[in-house]
Protein backbone atom coordinates (compact mmCIF):
# COMPACT_ATOMS: atom_id res chain seq x y z
CA UNK A 1 0.00 0.00 0.00
CA UNK A 2 1.77 3.26 -0.85
CA UNK A 3 2.02 6.22 1.60
CA UNK A 4 -1.44 8.30 1.56
CA UNK A 5 -0.32 11.13 3.72
CA UNK A 6 -1.49 14.79 2.84
CA UNK A 7 -0.34 17.93 3.90
CA UNK A 8 -1.12 18.73 7.22
CA UNK A 9 -3.90 20.71 7.27
CA UNK A 10 -5.26 17.72 5.20
CA UNK A 11 -4.77 14.65 7.14
CA UNK A 12 -8.38 14.34 8.08
CA UNK A 13 -8.98 13.41 3.88
CA UNK A 14 -6.23 10.54 3.98
CA UNK A 15 -8.91 8.17 3.86
CA UNK A 16 -9.72 9.40 0.60
CA UNK A 17 -6.90 9.90 -0.99
CA UNK A 18 -6.29 6.13 -0.12
CA UNK A 19 -9.13 5.30 -2.82
CA UNK A 20 -8.56 8.26 -4.80
CA UNK A 21 -5.48 9.91 -5.26
CA UNK A 22 -4.63 8.32 -8.39
CA UNK A 23 -1.97 9.70 -10.98
CA UNK A 24 -3.26 9.15 -14.03
CA UNK A 25 -6.65 10.44 -15.69
CA UNK A 26 -6.86 6.66 -16.93
CA UNK A 27 -6.64 5.71 -13.45
CA UNK A 28 -8.71 8.48 -11.91
CA UNK A 29 -12.00 7.25 -14.68
CA UNK A 30 -11.65 3.65 -13.65
CA UNK A 31 -11.98 3.91 -10.27
CA UNK A 32 -14.73 6.38 -11.19
CA UNK A 33 -16.52 3.77 -12.98
CA UNK A 34 -15.82 0.90 -10.77
CA UNK A 35 -17.43 2.73 -7.85
CA UNK A 36 -20.75 2.77 -6.65
CA UNK A 37 -22.88 5.82 -6.94
CA UNK A 38 -23.24 5.87 -3.17
CA UNK A 39 -19.18 5.76 -2.89
CA UNK A 40 -18.87 8.77 -5.11
CA UNK A 41 -21.56 10.78 -3.73
CA UNK A 42 -19.65 10.10 -0.34
CA UNK A 43 -16.49 11.18 -1.75
CA UNK A 44 -18.25 14.47 -3.41
CA UNK A 45 -20.19 15.53 0.05
CA UNK A 46 -16.45 14.68 1.96
CA UNK A 47 -14.81 16.54 -0.36
CA UNK A 48 -16.65 19.28 -1.14
CA UNK A 49 -16.74 21.87 1.89
CA UNK A 50 -12.99 21.81 2.31
CA UNK A 51 -12.28 22.20 -1.80
CA UNK A 52 -11.70 25.75 -1.07
CA UNK A 53 -9.10 25.76 1.57
CA UNK A 54 -7.53 22.38 -1.02
CA UNK A 55 -7.27 24.80 -3.94
CA UNK A 56 -5.81 27.36 -1.51
CA UNK A 57 -3.44 25.50 -1.19
CA UNK A 58 -2.87 24.30 -4.42
CA UNK A 59 -2.53 27.59 -5.32
CA UNK A 60 0.77 28.12 -3.71
CA UNK A 61 2.59 25.36 -5.84
CA UNK A 62 3.74 25.32 -9.22
CA UNK A 63 1.47 23.53 -11.82
CA UNK A 64 3.56 20.72 -13.43
CA UNK A 65 5.49 18.03 -13.94
CA UNK A 66 3.62 16.91 -10.54
CA UNK A 67 7.06 15.12 -9.95
CA UNK A 68 8.30 18.35 -8.47
CA UNK A 69 5.79 18.54 -5.69
CA UNK A 70 6.98 17.38 -2.33
CA UNK A 71 5.11 13.96 -2.37
CA UNK A 72 2.36 15.11 0.10
CA UNK A 73 1.14 18.20 -2.02
CA UNK A 74 1.43 15.78 -4.85
CA UNK A 75 -1.30 13.04 -3.64
CA UNK A 76 -3.53 16.45 -2.52
CA UNK A 77 -3.45 17.41 -6.10
CA UNK A 78 -4.44 14.23 -7.39
CA UNK A 79 -6.88 13.71 -4.97
CA UNK A 80 -8.32 17.18 -6.53
CA UNK A 81 -7.96 15.83 -9.58
CA UNK A 82 -10.35 13.04 -8.43
CA UNK A 83 -13.12 15.59 -7.32
CA UNK A 84 -12.92 16.99 -10.76
CA UNK A 85 -13.34 13.97 -12.65
CA UNK A 86 -15.97 12.84 -10.21
CA UNK A 87 -17.75 15.74 -10.56
CA UNK A 88 -19.67 15.16 -13.70
CA UNK A 89 -20.92 12.00 -11.99
CA UNK A 90 -22.75 13.94 -9.12
CA UNK A 91 -23.63 17.14 -10.90
CA UNK A 92 -24.67 16.00 -14.57
CA UNK A 93 -25.21 12.61 -14.88
CA UNK A 94 -26.13 11.42 -11.59
CA UNK A 95 -24.69 8.05 -12.08
CA UNK A 96 -20.91 6.99 -12.18
CA UNK A 97 -20.81 6.88 -16.50
CA UNK A 98 -22.32 8.91 -18.64
CA UNK A 99 -25.79 7.72 -19.83
CA UNK A 100 -25.51 5.77 -23.18
CA UNK A 101 -22.14 7.28 -23.54
CA UNK A 102 -19.63 6.13 -25.98
CA UNK A 103 -17.09 3.82 -24.17
CA UNK A 104 -14.13 5.54 -22.13
CA UNK A 105 -11.86 2.59 -23.30
CA UNK A 106 -12.38 3.52 -26.82
CA UNK A 107 -11.69 7.26 -26.29
CA UNK A 108 -8.06 7.49 -26.00
CA UNK A 109 -6.63 10.43 -23.78
CA UNK A 110 -3.16 11.11 -26.54
CA UNK A 111 -2.20 13.48 -23.53
CA UNK A 112 -1.55 10.13 -21.27
CA UNK A 113 0.53 8.91 -23.87
CA UNK A 114 3.60 11.25 -24.57
CA UNK A 115 2.19 12.37 -27.64
CA UNK A 116 3.34 16.17 -27.45
CA UNK A 117 0.32 17.16 -25.44
CA UNK A 118 0.47 19.50 -22.25
CA UNK A 119 -0.65 18.26 -19.03
CA UNK B 1 -22.46 46.84 -29.52
CA UNK B 2 -25.82 46.60 -29.91
CA UNK B 3 -27.26 43.43 -28.92
CA UNK B 4 -28.91 42.08 -32.47
CA UNK B 5 -30.52 38.84 -31.03
CA UNK B 6 -33.84 39.66 -30.94
CA UNK B 7 -33.82 40.78 -34.90
CA UNK B 8 -31.94 37.67 -36.04
CA UNK B 9 -33.42 35.10 -34.55
CA UNK B 10 -37.03 36.25 -35.12
CA UNK B 11 -38.46 33.50 -36.75
CA UNK B 12 -35.87 33.75 -39.04
CA UNK B 13 -34.68 30.51 -41.04
CA UNK B 14 -31.27 30.43 -42.17
CA UNK B 15 -31.78 27.97 -44.98
CA UNK B 16 -33.97 30.58 -46.97
CA UNK B 17 -31.15 33.03 -47.34
CA UNK B 18 -29.35 30.11 -49.89
CA UNK B 19 -32.62 29.04 -52.39
CA UNK B 20 -30.14 27.37 -54.28
CA UNK B 21 -30.15 24.94 -51.47
CA UNK B 22 -33.27 23.81 -51.23
CA UNK B 23 -35.29 22.55 -48.65
CA UNK B 24 -35.95 19.57 -48.87
CA UNK B 25 -34.36 16.22 -47.45
CA UNK B 26 -31.11 14.83 -48.16
CA UNK B 27 -29.89 11.21 -49.93
CA UNK B 28 -28.46 8.80 -47.41
CA UNK B 29 -26.16 6.67 -49.98
CA UNK B 30 -23.58 9.12 -49.66
CA UNK B 31 -22.73 7.54 -46.02
CA UNK B 32 -23.07 4.15 -47.48
CA UNK B 33 -22.06 3.75 -50.76
CA UNK B 34 -18.69 2.00 -51.39
CA UNK B 35 -18.45 3.86 -54.94
CA UNK B 36 -19.55 7.27 -53.47
CA UNK B 37 -16.63 6.81 -51.16
CA UNK B 38 -14.31 5.95 -53.52
CA UNK B 39 -15.61 9.34 -55.61
CA UNK B 40 -14.84 11.37 -52.67
CA UNK B 41 -11.88 9.53 -51.89
CA UNK B 42 -10.28 10.96 -55.62
CA UNK B 43 -11.75 13.72 -55.93
CA UNK B 44 -12.51 15.35 -52.54
CA UNK B 45 -9.57 13.63 -50.17
CA UNK B 46 -6.75 13.45 -52.61
CA UNK B 47 -7.31 17.21 -54.10
CA UNK B 48 -8.42 19.63 -51.47
CA UNK B 49 -6.26 21.13 -48.25
CA UNK B 50 -7.34 18.59 -45.37
CA UNK B 51 -6.27 19.46 -41.64
CA UNK B 52 -3.90 17.30 -40.55
CA UNK B 53 -5.18 18.34 -36.64
CA UNK B 54 -1.40 18.82 -35.84
CA UNK B 55 0.08 22.13 -34.53
CA UNK B 56 3.35 23.60 -35.75
CA UNK B 57 4.55 23.23 -31.93
CA UNK B 58 3.85 19.36 -32.20
CA UNK B 59 7.34 19.70 -34.05
CA UNK B 60 9.20 22.01 -32.24
CA UNK B 61 12.84 22.10 -33.10
CA UNK B 62 14.82 21.31 -36.91
CA UNK B 63 14.75 17.95 -37.36
CA UNK B 64 11.66 16.88 -35.50
CA UNK B 65 8.88 15.01 -37.09
CA UNK B 66 5.46 13.58 -36.97
CA UNK B 67 3.65 10.30 -38.94
CA UNK B 68 0.33 10.81 -39.80
CA UNK B 69 -1.04 7.56 -41.32
CA UNK B 70 -3.71 8.26 -44.13
CA UNK B 71 -5.68 5.45 -45.28
CA UNK B 72 -7.73 8.03 -47.78
CA UNK B 73 -4.62 8.85 -49.26
CA UNK B 74 -3.20 5.54 -49.55
CA UNK B 75 -0.24 6.69 -47.53
CA UNK B 76 1.67 7.56 -44.59
CA UNK B 77 2.59 11.28 -44.34
CA UNK B 78 5.50 12.65 -42.77
CA UNK B 79 5.79 15.83 -41.02
CA UNK B 80 9.31 17.74 -40.43
CA UNK B 81 10.81 20.78 -39.54
CA UNK B 82 13.80 21.05 -41.39
CA UNK B 83 16.84 23.36 -40.96
CA UNK B 84 15.26 26.48 -41.70
CA UNK B 85 12.54 25.96 -38.73
CA UNK B 86 10.05 25.31 -41.78
CA UNK B 87 7.55 22.13 -41.40
CA UNK B 88 7.93 20.31 -44.69
CA UNK B 89 5.40 17.48 -45.45
CA UNK B 90 6.77 14.03 -47.46
CA UNK B 91 5.85 10.53 -48.39
CA UNK B 92 6.92 8.49 -45.57
CA UNK B 93 7.88 6.28 -48.48
CA UNK B 94 11.78 5.36 -49.42
CA UNK B 95 12.83 6.38 -52.65
CA UNK B 96 14.76 2.95 -53.25
CA UNK B 97 12.18 0.28 -53.14
CA UNK B 98 9.35 2.00 -51.12
CA UNK B 99 9.86 1.43 -47.68
CA UNK B 100 8.52 2.78 -44.78
CA UNK B 101 10.81 5.52 -43.70
CA UNK B 102 9.97 7.01 -40.14
CA UNK B 103 8.16 4.00 -37.97
CA UNK B 104 7.48 5.80 -35.17
CA UNK B 105 4.85 8.16 -34.90
CA UNK B 106 7.20 11.53 -33.82
CA UNK B 107 10.78 11.53 -33.78
CA UNK B 108 13.55 13.51 -33.89
CA UNK B 109 15.80 13.11 -36.83
CA UNK B 110 18.91 14.81 -36.00
CA UNK B 111 21.70 14.68 -38.51
CA UNK B 112 19.15 12.79 -40.95
CA UNK B 113 16.37 10.17 -41.11
CA UNK B 114 17.79 6.72 -42.46
CA UNK B 115 15.29 3.39 -43.69
CA UNK B 116 16.00 0.73 -42.16
CA UNK B 117 15.88 -1.55 -45.27
CA UNK B 118 19.57 -0.37 -46.87
CA UNK B 119 20.61 2.81 -44.97
CA UNK B 120 19.52 5.61 -47.38
CA UNK B 121 19.15 8.61 -45.33
CA UNK B 122 17.46 11.53 -45.70
CA UNK B 123 17.72 14.99 -45.05
CA UNK B 124 14.85 16.94 -42.84
CA UNK B 125 14.38 18.90 -46.24
CA UNK B 126 13.84 15.85 -48.01
CA UNK B 127 16.82 15.23 -49.80
CA UNK B 128 18.84 12.42 -50.04
CA UNK B 129 21.76 12.14 -48.48
CA UNK B 130 23.42 8.96 -47.85
CA UNK B 131 23.14 6.01 -49.64
CA UNK B 132 25.64 3.27 -48.57
CA UNK B 133 27.60 1.54 -51.32
CA UNK B 134 26.52 4.16 -53.70
CA UNK B 135 28.88 3.48 -56.04
CA UNK B 136 28.04 -0.20 -56.95
CA UNK B 137 24.40 1.39 -58.48
CA UNK B 138 24.50 2.43 -62.31
CA UNK B 139 23.89 6.24 -63.91
CA UNK B 140 23.06 7.18 -60.25
CA UNK B 141 22.16 10.81 -58.81
CA UNK B 142 21.22 11.45 -55.53
CA UNK B 143 19.41 14.11 -56.61
CA UNK B 144 16.95 12.41 -58.33
CA UNK B 145 15.87 10.60 -55.26
CA UNK B 146 14.57 12.48 -52.53
CA UNK B 147 11.99 12.00 -50.49
CA UNK B 148 8.58 12.59 -52.66
CA UNK B 149 7.24 16.16 -51.46
CA UNK B 150 3.48 16.73 -50.25
CA UNK B 151 2.08 20.25 -50.52
CA UNK B 152 1.96 21.42 -46.66
CA UNK B 153 1.17 24.64 -45.34
CA UNK B 154 0.01 26.62 -41.98
CA UNK B 155 -2.79 29.00 -40.72
CA UNK B 156 -2.24 29.75 -37.23
CA UNK B 157 -0.34 26.94 -36.37
CA UNK B 158 -2.78 24.72 -37.69
CA UNK B 159 -1.03 22.22 -40.01
CA UNK B 160 -2.88 21.33 -43.40
CA UNK B 161 -1.32 18.98 -46.70
CA UNK B 162 -2.85 18.65 -50.24
CA UNK B 163 -2.37 15.54 -51.47
CA UNK B 164 -2.82 17.04 -54.76
CA UNK B 165 1.18 17.43 -56.06
CA UNK B 166 0.17 20.75 -57.52
CA UNK B 167 -2.71 22.46 -55.85
CA UNK B 168 -4.64 24.90 -57.80
CA UNK B 169 -4.62 27.42 -54.87
CA UNK B 170 -2.90 28.15 -52.00
CA UNK B 171 -4.11 27.44 -48.17
CA UNK B 172 -4.92 31.17 -47.54
CA UNK B 173 -6.84 31.19 -50.95
CA UNK B 174 -8.46 28.04 -49.90
CA UNK B 175 -9.48 28.99 -46.55
CA UNK B 176 -10.71 32.45 -47.82
CA UNK B 177 -13.16 34.86 -45.83
CA UNK B 178 -11.98 32.37 -42.49
CA UNK B 179 -8.44 34.27 -42.16
CA UNK B 180 -9.86 37.33 -41.83
CA UNK B 181 -12.82 36.41 -39.30
CA UNK B 182 -10.40 34.56 -37.04
CA UNK B 183 -7.60 36.98 -37.25
CA UNK B 184 -6.52 37.53 -34.34
CA UNK B 185 -7.50 34.81 -32.35
CA UNK B 186 -5.43 33.40 -29.55
CA UNK B 187 -4.41 30.29 -31.16
CA UNK B 188 -1.07 31.02 -30.77
CA UNK B 189 -1.31 31.64 -26.85
CA UNK B 190 -3.50 28.36 -26.13
CA UNK B 191 -1.86 25.52 -25.29
CA UNK B 192 -2.82 21.91 -26.56
CA UNK B 193 -4.23 20.40 -23.26
CA UNK B 194 -5.95 17.98 -24.05
CA UNK B 195 -6.72 15.48 -27.02
CA UNK B 196 -8.69 11.97 -27.49
CA UNK B 197 -8.79 9.61 -30.50
CA UNK B 198 -11.41 7.30 -31.30
CA UNK B 199 -11.49 5.09 -34.39
CA UNK B 200 -15.27 4.85 -35.23
CA UNK B 201 -17.29 1.92 -37.40
CA UNK B 202 -18.96 4.56 -39.33
CA UNK B 203 -18.93 6.98 -42.40
CA UNK B 204 -16.70 9.76 -42.15
CA UNK B 205 -19.88 11.86 -42.78
CA UNK B 206 -21.66 10.47 -39.91
CA UNK B 207 -18.69 12.00 -37.72
CA UNK B 208 -18.63 15.29 -39.12
CA UNK B 209 -21.90 16.21 -38.91
CA UNK B 210 -22.18 14.98 -35.67
CA UNK B 211 -20.35 18.14 -34.88
CA UNK B 212 -21.81 20.11 -37.68
CA UNK B 213 -24.84 21.19 -35.68
CA UNK B 214 -26.47 21.91 -32.55
CA UNK B 215 -29.82 21.31 -33.03
CA UNK B 216 -28.89 17.76 -30.52
CA UNK B 217 -27.46 20.13 -27.93
CA UNK B 218 -31.25 19.97 -26.11
CA UNK B 219 -31.75 16.62 -26.44
CA UNK B 220 -28.44 14.74 -26.20
CA UNK B 221 -26.24 17.22 -24.26
CA UNK B 222 -29.34 17.88 -22.32
CA UNK B 223 -27.90 18.26 -18.76
CA UNK B 224 -24.72 20.34 -20.29
CA UNK B 225 -26.16 22.68 -22.47
CA UNK B 226 -30.27 22.06 -22.17
CA UNK B 227 -30.61 25.29 -19.65
CA UNK B 228 -28.33 27.67 -21.33
CA UNK B 229 -30.21 26.79 -24.56
CA UNK B 230 -33.66 28.05 -23.42
CA UNK B 231 -34.57 31.23 -25.07
CA UNK B 232 -38.02 32.37 -23.81
CA UNK B 233 -38.34 34.59 -26.84
CA UNK B 234 -37.92 32.31 -29.68
CA UNK B 235 -38.10 29.13 -28.27
CA UNK B 236 -37.21 26.51 -31.65
CA UNK B 237 -33.98 29.04 -32.92
CA UNK B 238 -30.86 28.89 -31.68
CA UNK B 239 -28.73 30.01 -34.25
CA UNK B 240 -27.16 34.06 -33.95
CA UNK B 241 -25.42 33.84 -37.11
CA UNK B 242 -24.62 32.14 -40.14
CA UNK B 243 -22.53 32.33 -43.14
CA UNK B 244 -22.22 30.31 -45.96
CA UNK B 245 -18.49 30.23 -47.78
CA UNK B 246 -17.40 28.60 -51.19
CA UNK B 247 -16.74 25.66 -49.40
CA UNK B 248 -16.19 26.87 -45.50
CA UNK B 249 -18.71 27.53 -42.80
CA UNK B 250 -19.89 28.39 -39.94
CA UNK B 251 -22.80 29.20 -37.56
CA UNK B 252 -23.20 31.21 -34.24
CA UNK B 253 -25.29 29.45 -31.53
CA UNK B 254 -27.48 30.80 -28.94
CA UNK B 255 -26.79 30.20 -25.12
CA UNK B 256 -27.33 31.90 -22.02
CA UNK B 257 -24.30 31.10 -19.82
CA UNK B 258 -26.40 32.48 -16.74
CA UNK B 259 -28.80 29.85 -16.81
CA UNK B 260 -26.26 27.53 -16.28
CA UNK B 261 -26.58 25.25 -13.19
CA UNK B 262 -24.72 27.26 -10.24
CA UNK B 263 -23.51 23.90 -9.02
CA UNK B 264 -21.20 24.32 -6.02
CA UNK B 265 -17.51 22.55 -8.63
CA UNK B 266 -19.00 25.28 -11.24
CA UNK B 267 -18.34 27.98 -8.51
CA UNK B 268 -15.46 26.51 -7.41
CA UNK B 269 -13.76 26.46 -10.21
CA UNK B 270 -15.02 30.07 -11.89
CA UNK B 271 -13.13 31.17 -8.59
CA UNK B 272 -9.84 29.66 -8.90
CA UNK B 273 -9.29 29.47 -12.98
CA UNK B 274 -10.65 29.79 -16.16
CA UNK B 275 -14.28 28.13 -16.51
CA UNK B 276 -16.06 26.68 -19.93
CA UNK B 277 -19.08 27.54 -18.36
CA UNK B 278 -18.99 31.57 -17.06
CA UNK B 279 -19.32 33.56 -19.41
CA UNK B 280 -16.16 36.23 -20.98
CA UNK B 281 -15.79 39.50 -20.14
CA UNK B 282 -18.53 41.13 -22.40
CA UNK B 283 -16.80 44.77 -21.82
CA UNK B 284 -14.12 43.32 -24.38
CA UNK B 285 -16.25 41.96 -26.90
CA UNK B 286 -15.72 44.57 -29.11
CA UNK B 287 -12.11 43.68 -29.42
CA UNK B 288 -12.70 39.84 -29.96
CA UNK B 289 -11.89 38.73 -33.79
CA UNK B 290 -14.45 39.74 -36.20
CA UNK B 291 -15.81 36.03 -36.58
CA UNK B 292 -16.31 35.41 -32.62
CA UNK B 293 -19.32 35.93 -31.85
CA UNK B 294 -19.82 38.05 -34.81
CA UNK B 295 -23.49 39.59 -33.79
CA UNK B 296 -21.64 40.37 -30.25
CA UNK B 297 -24.54 39.27 -28.84
CA UNK B 298 -24.43 38.95 -24.50
CA UNK B 299 -26.72 35.60 -25.45
CA UNK B 300 -23.91 33.88 -26.96
CA UNK B 301 -22.66 30.47 -26.36
CA UNK B 302 -20.26 29.44 -29.13
CA UNK B 303 -19.25 29.16 -33.00
CA UNK B 304 -18.76 26.26 -34.69
CA UNK B 305 -16.38 26.78 -37.97
CA UNK B 306 -16.81 24.00 -40.49
CA UNK B 307 -12.93 24.01 -42.66
CA UNK B 308 -14.09 21.78 -45.49
CA UNK B 309 -13.87 18.78 -45.71
CA UNK B 310 -12.31 17.40 -42.15
CA UNK B 311 -12.12 19.72 -39.63
CA UNK B 312 -13.83 21.71 -37.08
CA UNK B 313 -13.28 24.47 -35.04
CA UNK B 314 -15.37 25.49 -32.18
CA UNK B 315 -15.05 28.38 -30.40
CA UNK B 316 -16.33 28.65 -26.81
CA UNK B 317 -14.45 32.31 -26.03
CA UNK B 318 -11.21 34.66 -25.74
CA UNK B 319 -9.84 31.54 -23.90
CA UNK B 320 -11.22 28.07 -24.93
CA UNK B 321 -11.23 25.96 -28.27
CA UNK B 322 -11.74 22.84 -29.43
CA UNK B 323 -10.86 21.48 -32.84
CA UNK B 324 -11.82 18.35 -34.65
CA UNK B 325 -10.41 16.05 -37.17
CA UNK B 326 -11.84 13.59 -38.58
CA UNK B 327 -10.12 11.82 -41.17
CA UNK B 328 -11.93 8.67 -43.47
CA UNK B 329 -10.35 4.90 -43.19
CA UNK B 330 -12.46 3.67 -45.34
CA UNK B 331 -16.22 4.02 -46.59
CA UNK B 332 -17.68 2.68 -42.69
CA UNK B 333 -14.48 3.29 -40.83
CA UNK B 334 -12.92 7.25 -39.43
CA UNK B 335 -10.48 8.28 -37.09
CA UNK B 336 -11.54 11.02 -34.72
CA UNK B 337 -9.68 13.55 -33.00
CA UNK B 338 -11.20 15.65 -30.58
CA UNK B 339 -8.71 18.43 -28.68
CA UNK B 340 -8.94 20.83 -26.19
CA UNK B 341 -6.73 24.54 -25.91
CA UNK B 342 -6.78 26.61 -23.52
CA UNK B 343 -4.38 28.28 -20.96
CA UNK B 344 -1.55 27.26 -19.49
CA UNK B 345 -2.21 26.50 -15.70
CA UNK B 346 0.36 29.05 -13.03
CA UNK B 347 -0.69 27.24 -10.36
CA UNK B 348 -1.39 23.51 -9.31
CA UNK B 349 -4.87 24.82 -8.40
CA UNK B 350 -5.26 25.69 -12.44
CA UNK B 351 -4.12 22.37 -12.86
CA UNK B 352 -7.47 21.39 -10.91
CA UNK B 353 -9.61 23.92 -12.92
CA UNK B 354 -8.73 22.63 -16.01
CA UNK B 355 -9.38 19.19 -15.30
CA UNK B 356 -12.23 20.19 -14.30
CA UNK B 357 -13.34 21.72 -17.73
CA UNK B 358 -11.56 18.59 -19.68
CA UNK B 359 -14.15 16.27 -18.24
CA UNK B 360 -16.38 18.18 -18.84
CA UNK B 361 -15.88 18.09 -22.34
CA UNK B 362 -14.88 15.00 -22.55
CA UNK B 363 -17.84 12.90 -21.15
CA UNK B 364 -19.92 16.11 -23.39
CA UNK B 365 -18.17 14.04 -26.28
CA UNK B 366 -19.02 10.67 -24.86
CA UNK B 367 -22.55 11.35 -25.71
CA UNK B 368 -21.81 12.72 -29.19
CA UNK B 369 -19.97 9.49 -29.50
CA UNK B 370 -22.94 7.56 -28.46
CA UNK B 371 -24.31 8.45 -31.64
CA UNK B 372 -21.83 7.40 -34.48
CA UNK B 373 -22.04 3.51 -34.46
CA UNK B 374 -25.64 2.99 -34.11
CA UNK B 375 -26.22 5.43 -36.33
CA UNK B 376 -24.38 4.18 -39.19
CA UNK B 377 -26.31 0.56 -38.12
CA UNK B 378 -28.93 2.77 -38.32
CA UNK B 379 -28.49 3.52 -41.85
CA UNK B 380 -27.15 0.27 -42.79
CA UNK B 381 -30.60 -1.47 -41.93
CA UNK B 382 -31.85 0.54 -45.51
CA UNK B 383 -34.95 2.13 -43.48
CA UNK B 384 -33.84 5.21 -44.36
CA UNK B 385 -33.75 6.41 -48.10
CA UNK B 386 -33.06 10.02 -47.38
CA UNK B 387 -33.22 12.37 -44.23
CA UNK B 388 -34.59 15.71 -43.12
CA UNK B 389 -32.73 18.66 -42.95
CA UNK B 390 -33.68 21.65 -40.30
CA UNK B 391 -32.53 25.35 -40.53
CA UNK B 392 -29.93 24.61 -37.23
CA UNK B 393 -28.69 21.46 -39.53
CA UNK B 394 -27.58 24.20 -42.49
CA UNK B 395 -23.83 23.56 -42.36
CA UNK B 396 -24.81 19.95 -43.10
CA UNK B 397 -26.88 20.64 -46.15
CA UNK B 398 -24.50 23.48 -47.61
CA UNK B 399 -21.42 20.73 -46.72
CA UNK B 400 -23.80 17.99 -49.08
CA UNK B 401 -23.90 20.44 -51.60
CA UNK B 402 -20.37 21.39 -51.68
CA UNK B 403 -19.28 17.54 -52.23
CA UNK B 404 -21.68 17.29 -54.81
CA UNK B 405 -19.93 19.83 -56.92
CA UNK B 406 -16.89 18.61 -56.35
CA UNK B 407 -17.28 14.87 -57.48
CA UNK B 408 -19.06 16.76 -60.80
CA UNK B 409 -16.39 18.88 -61.10
CA UNK B 410 -14.37 15.88 -63.11
CA UNK B 411 -11.68 16.17 -59.83
CA UNK B 412 -10.68 20.27 -60.45
CA UNK B 413 -10.83 21.29 -56.64
CA UNK B 414 -10.28 24.96 -57.55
Amino acid sequence: MSDTRLPEPFTDLEPLAAVWALATETERNQQRLSSTMAQIQAFYDTLLPRMEAVLTYLSTFPPEPPDTLPQEVRRLLYLALAMAEITTAVELHQQPSVPAGFEPRRFIPDHERGKGVGG
Amino acid sequence: MQDRVHTHTNGKRWTLDHPELGTGPLPITPYLSAEYFEQEREKIFTRTWMSTGKKVEEIPQPGDYLVLDLAVGKTSVLLVRDKDGRVRGFHNVCKHRGNRLAWNDRGACGAGLMCRFHGWTYAADGRLVGVPEEDMFFDFDKRDYGLSPIATDVWEGFIFINLDPDPPETLHQYLGEVVDLLRGYAFDRLPLSWSYTAEQKCNWRILRDSQLEFYHGKALHQQFAGKVMINKQQPSCHVLDAKLFRRHSMMSFYGDRRNTQRTPMELLMAQFGASFKTFPSARDMDRWPLGVNPTRSKQWFFDIYYIFPNFHLVILSPFLFVAHTMLPETVNRSTWNARGYFPQPTTAAETVTREYNKCLARDVWLEDGSTLENTQRGIESGVLSHYPVQDQELLIRHAHKVAEELLASDGQAG
